[in-house]
């Protein structure tokens, strides 16, 4: 008879208990209604990217020596370098070349790896296109610069979290000239550029 | 008590006095109070799918349908315009006559079931005898249609699906009763107005709702699962069975369940609004305030706010019980199939039992509170 007691008196327990924590997660659901929609209007507002956004890769044709370091370093040697030996200049002459974006996975290692800089990666991440052939980017496509999102009358640009004032989470109607959290790269630097200066000196 | 207006009475009256004959103003009375309550089940469809969607969006912080019409009220409308003009696919191997049957099996009964829901004294469809019976009855042949729709298909999801909505319906129709069962106990009457008579008078404390704190879980429970909300959504739980019963179906009769289960949550809303929530009562009493300012509730004016402010109070306790189901529904995750029976047959229906079992002893001990 005690036992069943206690086994009816647990079973009641926990059905308080469920009943509590379904009202707990009530109560979460509902304080999330109060709070502003952390979504991007997409087309309309557009969030700047982060300084190291590994985008669609920019090529500067003139810079470029075909050496192929590019093509050793992609994990599927992507890059088509199409260039002839130059017997006169004796130098390796450019003609084309080309990266397929339906293909690349913006790992970054041609960039990395470049020994002249001739490829850097843009912010551009609108990438759609009608036909997949469209994203076989040529010298003269991939030396196109994106649209900045900041110079877009069209768009809203919003700051990523990281980007936003100290405790600010919202990226909406920030004032003018508000800093991000902490030291912007060029601060930091301009802080440790001088030391380095000394060193030199010394 | 006040009578409340009459538009039935006034309407024969002011026919008659036109000199037409009693039985021809009966009959042209009629279909009136049916196109509606028909008009108004299909407006609250839009407006429940907008709500639904809106507060989604909102408790996960979204904006949710933006440009279709003002804050995209229309969206619905733009939805239901699309399914339309969809091509009405019938699968080669499906039973053609049951699968065209089946939605429409699902949905009439559940219009059906807004006879019984009164607005005010007067404002009702028809106050039948059996009045909530009416309901419970007419809520059991949906589980058929879907079986039916499921079985038809020829999909082994649907058929899954299809089993599991008969399933759940079934084991959640005797808690659900029982729960009636006891409010109807109180009020010694089936009829969906002595119901609400029975809570009015004393505003806001008159209602069931205290009387009946445990019925009412397990009303709302079982009712969730009746209309086949989250947590209960089991029959057409995507991540299972693709969409349950309504895998195969394209176009309008896809659309139908749709309308289908708005409906019955928007009336399962209503029936717990007039069977706890005191239907068309005020929280605070309209006849004694009226008493108090020595107003007489003869008077024309205060008849047509009495009227128009219990048309306002049935239609906002229904939508803060849909606006609830919507924030459950973004609260609880779905449960599974034998925990489902294990709540309805091992927990609700033993509670259930007890809450009668104490609701007549109640009524017995006390009854001038139970409804002696």
């Amino acid at each position: 008879m005690l036992n069943f007691l206690k086994q009816v008196g647990d079973y009641a327990r926990e059905s308080v208990q469920a009943a509590k924590y379904i009202g707990q997660g009530l109560s979460v659901t509902f304080d999330h209604m109060s709070r502003r929609p952390i979504t991007v209007q997409y087309p309309y507002e557009k969030l700047i990217l982060s300084e190291r956004y590994r985008g669609r890769i920019h090529f500067e044709f003139d810079k470029c020596i075909a050496c192929e370091v590019c093509v050793r370093v992609c994990p599927i040697n992507l890059p088509v370098v199409d260039w002839e030996f130059d017997k006169g200049t004796k130098k390796k002459e450019l003609k084309h070349y080309s990266i397929d974006f339906g293909v690349c996975i913006f790992c970054g290692n041609c960039v990395e790896y470049c020994p002249t800089n001739c490829l850097s990666m843009t912010e551009e991440y609108e990438l759609a296109a009608y036909d997949r052939h469209e994203l076989n980017y040529d010298s003269v496509a991939m030396g196109r610069l994106p649209y900045k999102v900041t110079q877009d009358p069209m768009v809203t640009p919003l700051r990523e979290l990281a980007y936003l004032p100290k405790g600010v989470m919202d990226p909406h109607d920030l004032p003018a000239g508000s800093r991000r959290a902490g030291k912007l790269p060029q601060e930091i630097l301009a802080e440790t550029q001088p030391r380095n200066g000394d060193t030199d000196q010394n | 008590m006040s009578q409340g207006i009459d538009l039935q009475d006034s309407f024969i009256q002011l026919l008659v006095q036109l000199g037409l004959p009693t039985g021809l103003a009966k009959a042209l009375w009629l279909p009136l109070p049916m196109t509606l309550m028909l008009i108004s089940a299909t407006v609250s469809i839009f407006v429940t799918v907008w709500l639904e969607r809106k507060i989604s969006a909102a408790a996960q912080q979204r904006i949710g349908p933006e440009y279709a019409g003002p804050l995209g009220t229309l969206q619905a409308a733009a939805d239901g315009v699309k399914l339309l003009f969809k091509e009405d696919i019938v699968p080669a191997q499906a039973d053609s006559i049951l699968f065209t049957l089946g939605p429409a099996i699902v949905v009439i009964p559940v219009f059906f079931s807004l006879l019984i829901v009164p607005f005010g004294q007067h404002m009702v469809i028809t106050d039948l005898g059996i009045g909530i019976f009416l309901w419970i009855a007419m809520s059991s042949v949906t589980p058929i249609g879907l079986l039916m729709s499921g079985y038809s298909s020829n999909n082994k999801y649907s058929l899954l699906g299809g089993l599991r909505a008969a399933a759940q319906s079934i084991s959640y129709e005797i808690p659900l009763a029982l729960s009636v069962l006891a409010i109807v106990m109180m009020s010694n009457s089936l009829s969906t107005i002595d119901i609400v008579q029975q809570q009015s008078g004393y505003g806001i404390l008159g209602w069931n709702i205290w009387r009946q704190p445990v019925g009412f879980l397990i009303f709302w429970i079982a009712a969730l699962a009746e209309c086949e909300r989250l947590p209960f959504d089991l029959p057409e739980a995507e991540e299972e069975l693709v969409a349950g019963y309504q895998t195969e179906y394209t176009g309008m009769k896809f659309g139908l369940f749709y309308v289908g289960s708005y409906v019955n949550l928007v009336l399962s809303a209503l029936i717990f609004a007039i069977l706890y929530l005191g239907g068309w009562e005020s929280p605070i009493s309209v006849d004694w305030l009226a008493s108090i300012l020595g107003i007489s509730d003869t008077v024309p004016w205060l008849q047509v706010v009495t009227a128009s402010l219990g048309i306002m109070m049935t239609v906002l306790k229904a939508y803060l019980l849909v606006f609830l189901a919507v924030l459950l529904r973004w609260t609880v995750p779905r449960v599974r199939i034998d925990q489902l029976l294990d709540l309805g047959w091992k927990f609700l229906l033993p509670i259930a039992l007890v809450n009668l079992l104490l609701t007549a002893g109640l009524k017995i001990a006390f009854p001038f509170a139970f409804g002696g």
